[in-house]
């Protein structure tokens, strides 16, 4: 018995490892044909029950003994998913401490401690700057670390309320009784009874079966119900009936099923586990804030490296140079960017979740507005979701019906006497029946008893021509004959409502073809007419016409029961079928369709005019798909697919160059049988794609195939199967009403409503966080300019420091963060929507964007800064040109009879007042000026009189609190030792405005020329879009990567293919 | 960029595939090349390019080229093992600073390179321009004779002579090398005091009142005479050691000069030392010199360097006759009289010194 227990064992592990091998093997190679993926490497199914019992060691009837169960639930586990693996919360807290800039500040901290502690060693009066500078400095890293940190925090714990379990019970049989125990106790060989509306504990082989249907939706995305029986009907264990799959549902019948994988073993497990094991990449927004974050820290390391070896040759005391390197690079890293970025983009989450869109990941946001293919679902994100009435068809001709989500009147004709009859069958042919107690719901939302047919001509009925339960109740229904596959048809016998007519009404609806074969006779106009070939003809016209638009299409019949032969005492009987079910009236015809939202069109055309290219990817009929394609815009209304040209032309599909057609719908089986080649192919020349009868496994093919184009793809998804796709798109949008937890999981964002047109609202703000992260970028790094430019004239000219690192740190603190935040508030420039995608090689901070900023602002910026510096110096005594060279005297701590211009002698300490007399000035100055910057950095392109100088209210929180805390510092609290900030005359205060305004005309002048030259002459690119050609550009941009300039729009998607058109 | 997303992503993708796509890819790039390529020589058999706007167009051309050939480069690169990539960039920048084939540097002819230094070198120069201007203006501002600002130097400064390391008075009585600087340096000091310059440059002039006068702000002031003899046993004339041959150390005190500044009319500046910590009597006695150990008002105003160019800082030397030998004595002195502050906690030379004397014998 052990033996047999351990080789089981044994073998079921190497099963399970074997199995996850396989598809990780397949993953790799997952651009060859997917229809083998995750196929488990299963053969319970083709045992007999007694080799069952045998290999598992249980008993059928009996079950495992409760030892037994206990020894292998401590063997295998428990039967539930892992989790994904979770960072410990210390960890992500010290990622979050050292990650990007705060490296470098830490060093800088380091660093200054460490100078501290040999000037000390030397000197124990030695000045304490340094450690007042280290203090600050890691008092912000700390500050913003824990910020990021929180907010992350946040961001999350709105995802974990999400996907709280309920725990499940199972029903299982152990030492010959019934028990129910939590599901997650369950083990292998466990005995399982199973009924209608459970959710399947495990995957189980089934031993026996009464009429057991099961929804594997969330496994394989057909969400018909397909009946399990307990024979072996295929050797893949995934379409054989005896086999049902853990997270699957009972829908009706009950079943006694053997455990035979519990947990991650699952089929679902394994999908589970595949989903975490598709690496997650870095979006997009990482990369481009680590790519900022590499050139920053590339310039202040290279600076300040250059400068201090400069300094060490000019035989500077080696401490002094180091203490320059230091303040070099504190000044030249923006040492709030990082709670400036998590605080913009939590924001921008907030406003996103308001639309209905709740970002998991943060920075899945800036992957939105770069998307440039929207893989879609069909039903549910671009449809309803519920089936509803799109036309009718009698008296020969095609009514169309309102399908819009709020429709309340039909507006079609209803006069003519063949709507009354056709009405009256409609209420009455239908076995749907609305749940009690709804009386205040609107009828749309009723819930309704029945099959979704029935129940969507319930409401469609209740709707036009009132209470339908008293009009049922006036016709008393006889007898019934339910709809089914068989029959193809559904019939009701009823008295009617005419007291005076004792004919029975025998109404009957069902597939048109069925329905006319049974009719002798059609009603025009409310009079009954032969059925002659004419009439036929426009039958099937109509037929074919509704049936060619995906509509599921219901025809209508009656025929009133002679009085004769069919006396009010006549007892039907159904199986019998004694009445007559031929000759009877045919009356019309009613199609369905799932319609889509009606916000969904306008969605569709936002994406087109924005470059982003949707796919439909659905498993539903490829006619069904086309249709509701063509109604929502995905395939617009002049181009056509191939089949389409070939019929309007006459002839054969072969003969159509493919390439000619602007769209195409591709089934599962083509693409089964289709290389990755021919799927680029088709992903690159087509504009417009629907995949149909799509498995959710083929899903990640595609999202590959797009991938493979350089395409930022996003992907929508529900079911658990859908998880490596949404894994491994570039972001995955998982569906919040419909979506499985697994869904939710692998996903970056959850759409709330299931609608698609949250999407392009995500894509609109994604696009706009991109835009206002561009701005405030370029806000900071002017600033930095401005901070470096003082340590490099300190040191090349020795004049007096114009600005202290700490003045520079509480500079970064005062004009970054809230400035920044307000960009971010800051609406998009009109064409938002009309732009292309952005592409991977559009950098957040491109050459153009560092350039203008620290070529062009920012030495102006300086500029302004210095001419206040110098007024302050020369106003107290000190001309600029005695400052050249003075600096030694300056801070030489034994002279205290310095010599002015005017003759005056100052101390050391008065010296050392009017030092910090100009690092407030030269403080103020820069915070006017980005000011300056600030309402200049509201547009790109735009002049700010176009976008409105004020329209966003929080600019003014961004404008006064600059000023408030250089108010506060300088009237006060920066009178504090280390901070070493006074109080400055008036007149300094407005001594900026002239260089803040100079800054303006410059930056208005600018955009006037990229206005009047979109594409750019020559000169406005070398200056204004400079591609700079110095070795800055070495310096400024990191190796390797794509040495261009980075306006205008490149579909290299499209170039490429058409190129490779070209050369075949 | 995209060749690194890419590449990031490889793992997934067998190698075979990777190739065959890589080379797809460059054959499209080398054909995008061949169709730039043609169009520039089409460029060039139209004829000579003399219009400016030809040349642009040319240079815009050359300039998508060169990115074309730099992706090219990076193609190459990517079907490469993956040891390779640092090298592959060492060429590509190699490439990138001189390529020469194209002739070009930094990816630019030198045509249009010397062209955007010249448009930066303009932008500059107009920057350069603009801060000159600003400065020129400010000076034409500033009154050259009178501080606009001077409260930052107010209340005056002292400074002590002779100059000590640290302000440590610290010499050996028997050891002349001790104190020999000590002398030296007063003496030097001294030398603008000398009695011969003083009456031949400067003015006698009343004391006890200012010396003020009228007159243009840009006329040519007269000084008083503060003469080396004033000082008497600390003039060094009588005594060319100062004192310091007999562990008497004279040290001379000066206040910072100022512009404008004076003190209350009757109520010269005084000065006054004793021992700043420990034993009161460790001093004993201090002459001063003169001997009302004051700044004589004739000395003020002082109306700048520009103008008052001979003006001579009056000076107090204090005489310590009986410090207490081979111990070090912290001495502060302080100046006293109305406008002077003498009490600032950060800034110790304000109105007061604080010095140490260590006498060895």
């Amino acid at each position: 018995m052990k033996d047999i227990q351990n080789s089981r064992k044994e073998d079921g592990r190497e099963t399970s490892s074997r199995g996850r091998k396989d598809t990780c093997w397949n993953r790799k190679k997952n651009h060859q044909k997917q229809e083998t993926e995750e196929e488990p490497d299963l053969d319970d199914h083709k045992l007999s029950s007694e080799d069952l019992e045998k290999k598992y060691g249980t008993n059928i009837m009996m079950g495992l003994s409760s030892t037994r169960a206990a020894e292998l639930l401590a063997h295998d586990g428990p039967n539930t998913l892992r989790p994904p693996k979770e960072t410990p919360e210390i960890v992500k807290f010290l990622k979050q401490m050292v990650g990007g800039f705060l490296v470098l500040l830490w060093i800088i901290v380091i660093t200054s401690w460490i100078i501290y502690g040999i000037e000390y060693s030397v000197d124990p009066s030695a000045s304490q700057d340094d450690v007042y500078l280290g203090a600050a400095v890691g008092l912000v890293i700390i500050l913003t670390g824990t910020f990021a940190y929180y907010q992350e925090a946040k961001s999350t714990n709105i995802i974990a309320s999400f996907s709280k379990m309920i725990p499940q019970q199972a029903l299982v049989i152990r030492d010959g009784e019934k028990k129910t125990i939590p599901s997650e106790q369950l083990v292998v060989g466990d005995i399982v009874e199973i009924k209608g509306g459970d959710q399947i504990p495990a995957d189980l082989r089934l031993l026996s079966s009464q009429g057991c249907k099961v929804d594997n939706s969330s496994l394989t995305g057909e969400s018909e119900p397909q009946s399990r029986s307990c024979d072996c009907t295929h050797d893949n264990p995934l379409e054989t009936t005896n086999i049902v799959f853990y997270s699957a549902a009972c829908l009706e019948g009950s079943a006694t099923g053997m455990v035979i994988n519990t947990g991650d073993r699952t089929v679902i497990g394994q999908i589970a586990s595949l989903a975490s094991g598709v690496g997650n990449e870095k979006t997009p927004i990482a990369i481009e804030i680590e790519h900022f974050v590499h050139i920053v820290a590339g310039v202040a390391v290279t600076i300040g490296f250059i400068f201090f070896i400069i300094a060490v040759s000019m035989k500077h005391p080696l401490l002094d140079s180091v203490i320059f390197f230091v303040g070099i690079m504190e000044a030249n890293v923006p040492d709030c960017f990082q709670a400036t970025v998590t605080m913009m983009l939590t924001l921008t989450a907030k406003r996103m979740a308001k639309k209905n869109c709740l970002v998991k990941n943060l920075e899945a946001m800036g992957t939105l507005g770069s998307t440039s293919i929207i893989c879609s679902d069909k039903t549910g994100t671009l449809t309803q979701n519920r089936m509803s009435v799109a036309h009718l068809w009698f008296d020969n001709q095609i009514f169309v019906a309102d399908t819009s989500e709020a429709h309340t009147k039909q507006t079609f004709d209803q006069s003519s006497g063949t709507w009354t009859s056709l009405a009256k069958i409609i209420a009455l042919c239908n076995g749907a029946e609305f749940k009690p107690g709804q009386q205040s719901v609107p009828i749309l939302k009723k819930t309704v008893m029945g099959d979704a047919s029935d129940a969507t001509l319930l409401k469609f009925s209740e709707v036009i021509l009132g209470d339908v339960m008293e009009i049922r109740k006036r016709n008393r229904k006889v007898v019934e004959i339910p709809f089914n596959s068989t029959n193809k048809f559904q019939l009701s016998i009823h008295e009617t409502d005419d007291p005076d007519d004792n004919r029975f009404l025998v109404v009957m609806k069902g597939a048109p073809e069925r329905i006319l074969e049974k009719c002798s006779t059609i009603m025009i106009n409310g009079q009954e007419q032969p059925l002659d070939e004419s009439s036929a003809e426009a039958f099937h016209t109509a037929y074919m016409e509704l049936g060619g638009r995906g509509e599921r299409v219901l025809g209508f019949c009656p025929l009133y029961l002679p009085a004769e032969e069919f006396p009010e005492t006549y007892s039907f009987d159904i199986d019998a079928m004694n009445f007559p079910t031929s000759s009877l009236c045919f009356v019309g015809l009613l199609s369905l369709i799932d319609p889509p939202r009606s916000t969904v069109p306008d969605a569709i055309t936002k994406c087109r005019s924005a470059g982003i290219k949707v796919i439909m990817v659905t498993g539903d009929h490829p006619i069904t798909a086309k249709a509701i394609a063509r109604s929502v815009g995905i395939i617009s209304a002049n181009s056509e697919t191939a089949d389409d040209t070939a019929k309007r032309l006459n002839i054969a599909v072969e003969q159509v160059n493919q390439r000619d057609a602007n769209a195409a719908v591709v089934t599962g089986t083509e693409l089964k049988r289709m290389s990755s080649e021919q799927l680029d192919e088709i992903l690159a020349n087509h504009s417009e794609i629907v995949f149909a009868r799509m498995s959710p496994q083929q899903k990640l093919t595609i999202v590959e195939g797009c991938q493979r184009l350089g395409a930022v793809v996003a992907v929508t998804g529900d079911g658990v199967n859908d998880s490596p796709a949404l894994k491994k798109a570039d972001i995955g949008i998982a569906m919040g009403i419909a979506g499985s937890d697994a869904a939710k999981n692998a996903a970056d964002m959850v759409l709330l409503d299931d609608n698609f047109a949250s999407i392009v609202t995500g894509v609109e703000e994604g696009r706009l966080i991109f835009d206002n992260l561009k701005k405030s970028i370029a806000y900071t790094l002017t600033k930095n300019v401005a901070l470096l430019c003082p340590f490099l004239v300190y040191f090349i000219l020795g004049v007096p420091l114009p600005i202290g690192p700490i003045s520079a740190l509480l500079m970064d603190l005062s004009t970054d963060i809230i400035p920044s935040i307000a960009l971010s508030y800051e609406k998009a420039e009109s064409d938002i929507m009309d732009r292309k995608p952005r592409h991977k090689e559009d950098r957040l901070v491109d050459k153009a964007l560092v350039i203008y900023s620290s070529l062009h602002i920012g030495p102006m910026q300086s500029l302004g800064a210095f001419a206040i510096y110098l007024t302050v110096y020369a106003q107290a005594g000190f001309k600029p040109s005695t400052l050249i060279g003075l600096r030694e005297e300056w801070e030489d701590d034994d002279v205290n009879n310095l010599e002015d211009d005017y003759g005056q002698e100052w101390t050391r300490y008065q010296r050392q007042y009017l030092e910090w007399t100009g690092y407030t000035a030269y403080f103020v100055a820069i915070m006017v000026q980005q000011l300056a910057n600030l309402i200049m950095r509201k547009t790109r392109r735009n002049s700010i009189f176009q976008q409105g100088l004020f329209r966003n209210k929080v600019i003014w929180v961004g404008l006064a609190s600059p000023i408030g805390i250089a108010l506060i510092l300088s009237c006060g609290l920066g009178s504090l030792p280390a901070l070493n900030f006074t109080m400055l005359r008036v007149h300094f205060w407005f001594m900026a405005v002239p260089f803040a305004i100079l800054l303006w005309v410059y930056e208005e002048v600018r955009k006037l020329l990229i206005r009047l030259y979109p594409g750019g002459t020559y000169i406005i690119k070398t200056i204004l879009f400079p591609k700079f050609p110095t070795c800055t550009l070495i310096m400024f941009s990191s190796f390797g990567h794509k040495l261009e300039d980075s306006s205008g729009n490149r579909d290299i998607i499209k170039n490429s293919y058409k190129k490779r058109k070209k050369i075949v | 960029m995209r060749r690194q997303l890419r590449s990031r992503r490889a793992p997934t993708l067998p190698h075979g595939y990777h190739y065959r796509l890589d080379d797809q890819d460059e054959v499209n790039q080398n054909y995008l090349a061949d169709e730039e390529e043609e169009a520039e020589e089409e460029a060039r058999m139209m004829g000579v390019p003399n219009l400016e706007k030809e040349e642009e167009e040319d240079l815009v051309e050359e300039e998508k080229e060169e990115k074309e050939v730099v992706q090219n480069e990076e193609e190459e690169g990517q079907g490469q093992p993956m040891g390779n990539t640092w090298w592959q960039k060492l060429q590509l920048i190699n490439e990138y600073l001189w390529d020469p084939e194209q002739r070009r540097s930094l990816a630019l002819t030198g045509q249009s390179c010397s062209l955007i230094l010249i448009l930066y070198f303009l932008f500059y120069a107009s920057l350069a321009a603009v801060i000159t201007i600003c400065m020129y203006t400010l000076l034409l501002a500033i009154s050259p004779y009178m501080p606009t600002f001077s409260e930052r130097v107010k209340p005056p400064g002292i400074m002590i002579r002779p100059f000590a390391h640290s302000l440590n008075f610290n010499f050996n009585v028997s050891e002349p090398d001790t104190w020999q600087h000590y002398v030296i340096s007063l003496n030097g000091f001294l030398q603008g005091y000398n009695d011969s310059l003083q009456e031949e440059m400067n003015v006698d002039c009343p004391p006890g009142q200012y010396f003020l006068q009228d007159g243009d702000e840009d006329e040519d002031k007269k000084a008083c005479q503060f003469k080396r003899s004033f000082l008497k046993n600390c003039s060094g004339l009588e005594d060319p050691t100062f004192g310091y041959s007999t562990g008497r150390p004279c040290i001379l005190l000066k206040m910072n000069r100022i512009v404008g500044f004076r003190p209350e009319l009757g109520d010269p500046v005084k000065v006054s030392c004793k021992v700043q910590t420990g034993d009161e009597n460790d001093i004993r006695s201090i002459n001063y010199y003169p001997e009302s150990a004051s700044f004589d008002l004739r000395y003020y105003p002082y109306y700048g360097k520009l103008t008052h160019v001979n003006y001579t800082s009056p000076l107090v030397a204090m005489h310590f006759t009986d410090v207490v030998k081979n111990q070090a004595v912290p001495v502060q002195c302080q100046l006293k009289g109305k406008s002077i502050i003498n009490d600032v906690i950060n800034d110790r030379f304000v109105g007061r010194v604080i010095f140490t004397l260590n006498i060895e014998t």
